[in-house]
């Protein structure tokens, strides 16, 4: 039992999506850019050529934020969407009835329709391929070329993360809504 | 690198993302079709394969992830210095590489016209037979002139064993490989200016100027992963605001082809301050006070600069103060295709600049290291004395003996000024008809020849010029030969075999062992037909003897397969050890027990004081090269008048660059990679389009001497007015390749043919051209 997070330090991110590459293969996500776990959003520098502020422009990687507090949970009327045993929001595809209320109500945009599985899916943190193996990295973790993420558990006071928690400023994507995402931006 | 401020209005909505980006909005709208899909890892512990990647140039180390005979995941090798650790979005993808359904699958052998797609299958023997019968033929016509075939590669690993067999076996003196339309330039003014190509210390450096090179996009190991994670300041010069751009401390926009002129200008501050190490100069530099005259009597002041670059000359000023005050200043010396006319200068004088400030052979500057020798496996090489010399190097000054000049062949070829005719051409995994400029001329020449074998895993544009194709396995099918890398962190690494080889394909030494045996007696009887040293020894030691002890068995490499041939060689220069760690992990390096992981899976590999920062080497600085003198061409870096960026107002540069998700055009059809850039985009200036009317996905003609193209646009204030960038990897003509077929538009379709003398490289950045919306 433990009680997995991620934390980001987004500005290593060089948008390479080896990341996103990695999470489909890793997790059987089907091909076609709108079928993701993950991606990499941002803001080009504004200006013109060429006085650009480059101090506007940056790269956020993204994915499923892992609320403590999932407004996805919340709204799923067959219990499809449910926290297994590390605390990460899980979707079981036997009970998901496709009625996209998980969809809606996220509010980062993490959630997907998988057509094979017939599920809106979303990421797991890799808890029923690289976890369920006994590995302790995340596909996409594993991968990044500048190592943007650093995954493991939160209740574990000697895990590297909660080492970056204690020691780096860091802030939560739309704090405000009380989702308590358990992924961490480092500033 | 360091980060400047703190980001707060952060897009964190895909969707908004996804409609605010071209390339991606694109494909919200329509799904591939692709039979593969990917599958899903099970929650069963495999043991995996160690192997190095091949989807770029870096060979990464990866362990394959197999399950009931199925690769299903490619993850990083954490034991391989030069890799960090980490696989990039190609590496990734490399499963769709090994199962793309367009793959060549078997033998093929023409039976339509020269690039219409048709073929019949063949098996291997009469592949081997075909190519008999016209090699025979044309060697026999040409008297035995062994060089009438040329024969060429684009892939690192197996070239030298590619050499061997066409080279030295065949007896050809016609190699081509992609040096002379990538970096020559660079690795040869390196070697001419301080003895050695070196290797560019990144994690090293305190302060790192970069001209042009796009490491976050286009990646090499390890050096855009040390960029990341070293405190140096990084400035980039760019006309393009790349990915590299924003990641800077500093980005300075500059107009294409003038990064000389900021060099110059850098040299000239650092001869009027005095800047430069007194020390280093004293006991390196030869002919430093004709530089030093030759740079301040031209006046390339900072202000001159700016009028030629665009960039601030107080900022030039400022750059250069810092670079030279920095403990271990590197101008980052670049790699690929060769911009203009002045390239050789270019990189020279970026040379120059970094031995001014003492950074050659010493920690963050350019060191020459200890590369691990390999023994080379020895053959027996045959005498023709009727084989020719190379061409292509007529006209220019030093050129690569070993890959020599693309355009100067295909020219002389061409227009039939070769001093003797090229009949055939064996291309391995070289795309011809996509990766030099002016398409129509590589077409062409290739129609020209009496026989032209491909040896690759898709069908290529230059495949379906073939007339006969050898489908060759990819690498996670093969073990290749052990391979040495770097200088600073040496290490040895191998390719072993993942699964077995898919379809009829075979590895390039099953290829060349079957062509062997077929060839070899075959083309001995021409030789023995005219030769008179040949005939001599028949009749003194009799044919066979003739044969074995003249080494015409061109098959004689692979009486072992491979994997023996690896056994052999490591186990006898390394031992047993060193060979088993190549097998289990892939890679073997002297302190690998001391491996220490330094935060989150990113290593430290040698212990610092034992890397080679600073070798016991002797060599000169060379300010000066007399033989450029004597050739007629400038001895130090100098700026013409002709170099300025100086366009009409409906004229436009094109520059070329890739996406992080391509490798030239070997990935096109990769149908992981194709979700992320369907089709390449034109970047235009948004200035320039508003005046021109040009919108997002609009589609426009874009016409230079050579041809036209049609492209969609992508205005945004990210690249200088009047200049244009084309993504290169797109707009593939082969049919058979149906995820990238007519996707986009190809640049070298419209780059003029022009290439500079000094090492014949093709100049990429020298096209002018008009556009108009469609
Ligand atoms: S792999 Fe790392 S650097 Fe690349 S896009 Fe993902 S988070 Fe960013
Ligand atoms: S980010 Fe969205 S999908 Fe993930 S747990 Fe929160 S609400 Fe659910
Ligand atoms: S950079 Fe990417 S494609 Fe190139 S060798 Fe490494 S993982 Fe493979």
């Amino acid at each position: 039992m433990a009680r997995y997070g991620m934390a980001l330090d987004y500005k290593n991110c060089i948008n390479c999506k080896a990341c996103e590459v990695a999470c489909k293969e890793e997790n059987g996500v089907e091909l076609g850019a709108e079928k993701h776990r993950i991606w990499v959003g941002g803001n080009n520098p504004e200006g013109a050529w060429p006085l650009l502020d480059m101090a506007s422009a940056s790269f956020l990687p993204s994915q499923c934020q892992q609320c403590d507090d999932a407004p996805c949970q919340e709204v799923c009327p067959t219990h499809a969407t449910y926290y297994d045993e590390n605390g990460v929001v899980r979707v079981d595809a036997d009970k998901c009835i496709l009625c996209s209320y998980c969809m809606n109500a996220c509010p980062y945009d993490a959630r997907y329709v998988d057509e094979r599985t017939m599920t809106v899916d979303k990421c797991t943190f890799c808890s029923d391929t690289r976890l369920a193996r006994g590995e302790t990295t995340t596909a996409c973790q594993n991968t990044c070329p500048t190592k943007v993420r650093t995954f493991g558990d939160l209740d574990d006071p000697e895990s590297e993360i909660s080492e970056l928690l204690r020691t780096r400023d860091h802030f939560s994507l739309k704090a405000h809504l009380g989702t308590k995402p358990k992924l961490f931006y480092l500033t | 690198m360091c980060y400047n401020t703190h980001m707060n209005i952060i897009e964190t909505s895909r969707r908004k993302f996804l409609q605010g980006s071209v390339s991606l909005c694109i494909y919200a709208t329509s799904a591939l079709s692709s039979p593969w899909q990917t599958t899903k890892t099970s929650n069963k512990k495999t043991t995996d394969t160690p192997y190095l990647c091949n989807m770029c140039r870096n060979k990464c180390a990866g362990y394959a992830r197999v399950e009931n005979g199925l690769i299903t995941k490619l993850n990083p090798n954490h034991n391989f210095p030069k890799s960090r650790n980490m696989l990039c979005p190609k590496g990734n993808a490399g499963i769709q590489a090994i199962y793309d359904e367009d793959r060549l699958k078997y033998p093929l052998i023409r039976i339509g016209n020269r690039g219409d797609g048709q073929y019949k299958r063949a098996t291997w023997d009469e592949a081997y037979e075909y190519i008999k019968e016209k090699l025979v033929k044309i060697i026999d016509e040409q008297k035995d002139n062994r060089s009438t075939i040329a024969y060429c590669n684009g892939e690192g690993f197996n070239k030298d064993e590619y050499i061997k067999f066409f080279g030295s076996k065949l007896g050809s003196a016609n190699f081509l490989d992609e040096g002379s339309i990538c970096l020559n330039t660079k690795l040869g003014a390196t070697q001419l200016t301080i003895g050695d190509v070196g290797e560019m210390d990144v994690a090293g450096s305190d302060y790192m100027i970069i001209s042009g090179a796009n490491r976050y996009e286009s990646l090499i190991t390890p050096d855009s992963v040390d960029m990341i994670h070293s405190k140096q300041k990084l400035v980039v010069l760019d006309p393009r605001c790349t990915v590299t751009a924003i990641k800077a401390d500093e980005y300075l926009p500059l107009y294409p082809g003038t990064d000389l002129a900021f060099c110059l200008s850098m040299m000239y501050i650092a001869f009027k301050e005095e800047l430069y190490d007194k020390k280093y100069v004293n006991e390196q530099f030869d002919d430093f006070e004709k530089l030093k005259a030759h740079i301040l009597s031209q006046k390339y002041t900072p202000e001159w600069a700016e009028s030629k670059t665009h960039i601030p000359s107080q900022k030039i000023e400022k750059i250069t103060r810092e670079f030279f005050a920095a403990s271990n200043p590197l101008y980052y010396l670049g790699r690929r295709s060769v911009w203009s006319q002045n390239d050789f200068q270019l990189r020279r004088a970026m040379v120059l600049i970094n031995a001014l400030a003492g950074s050659v052979n010493r920690k963050g500057g350019i060191i020459f290291g200890q590369p691990i020798k390999l023994n080379d496996e020895e053959i027996n090489e045959p005498l023709y004395n009727n084989a020719e010399g190379r061409f292509d190097l007529d006209g220019i000054v030093y050129g690569s003996q070993k890959g020599g000049s693309w355009l100067n062949f295909r020219e002389k070829v061409v227009s039939k000024t070769a001093p003797y005719p090229v009949k055939a051409m064996f291309i391995r995994k070289h795309n011809l008809m996509q990766n030099m400029p002016n398409i129509a001329k590589t077409k062409k020449m290739l129609e020209m020849m009496d026989l032209v074998v491909v040896l690759d895993t898709m069908p290529s544009d230059t495949a379906m010029m073939a007339d006969v194709i050898l489908p060759e396995c990819t690498y996670l099918e093969r073990e290749d030969m052990v391979v040495s890398f770097n200088r600073l962190e040496p290490s040895l690494a191998l390719r072993n075999q993942v699964i077995e080889s898919l379809y009829e394909s075979r590895s390039m030494q099953d290829i060349l062992k079957g062509l062997g045996k077929k060839l070899s007696v075959p083309l001995f009887h021409v030789s023995a037909k005219y030769d008179e040293d040949l005939q001599d020894s028949i009749k003194e030691d009799g044919l066979h003897k003739a044969f074995v002890e003249g080494g015409y068995d061109m098959a004689e490499l692979y009486g072992y397969n491979t994997t023996q041939r690896n056994k052999r060689l490591i186990t006898k220069q390394f031992g047993k050890e060193v060979y088993n760690s190549l097998k289990e992990k892939g890679v073997w390096y002297p302190y690998m027990d001391e491996q220490k992981e330094l935060f989150n899976d990113f290593y430290e590999y040698y212990p610092p004081e034992k890397r080679f920062y600073t070798i016991d080497k002797k060599y000169r600085v060379n300010a000066y090269l007399k033989k450029l003198e004597k050739a007629g061409f400038d001895a130090m870096p100098t700026w013409h008048k002709y170099y300025d960026f100086n366009l009409h107002e409906d004229e436009f540069r094109v520059i070329t660059g890739r996406y992080v998700t391509t490798t030239q055009s070997a990935t096109a059809n990769n149908v992981m990679l194709k979700d992320f850039e369907k089709e390449n985009y034109l970047w235009i200036n948004n200035n320039n389009a508003k005046r021109l009317g040009i919108k997002t996905g609009d589609s426009v003609v874009v016409m230079s001497s050579v041809s036209s193209i049609v492209i969609k646009a992508n205005p945004t204030n990210k690249i200088a007015p009047n200049v244009l960038w084309i993504p290169h990897g797109f707009g593939i003509d082969s049919q058979e390749m149906t995820n990238a077929y007519a996707k986009g538009a190809s640049d070298n379709m419209i780059i003029e043919d022009k290439f500079e003398k000094i090492y014949g490289c093709a100049t990429m950045h020298e096209t002018n051209v008009t556009l108009r919306k469609l």
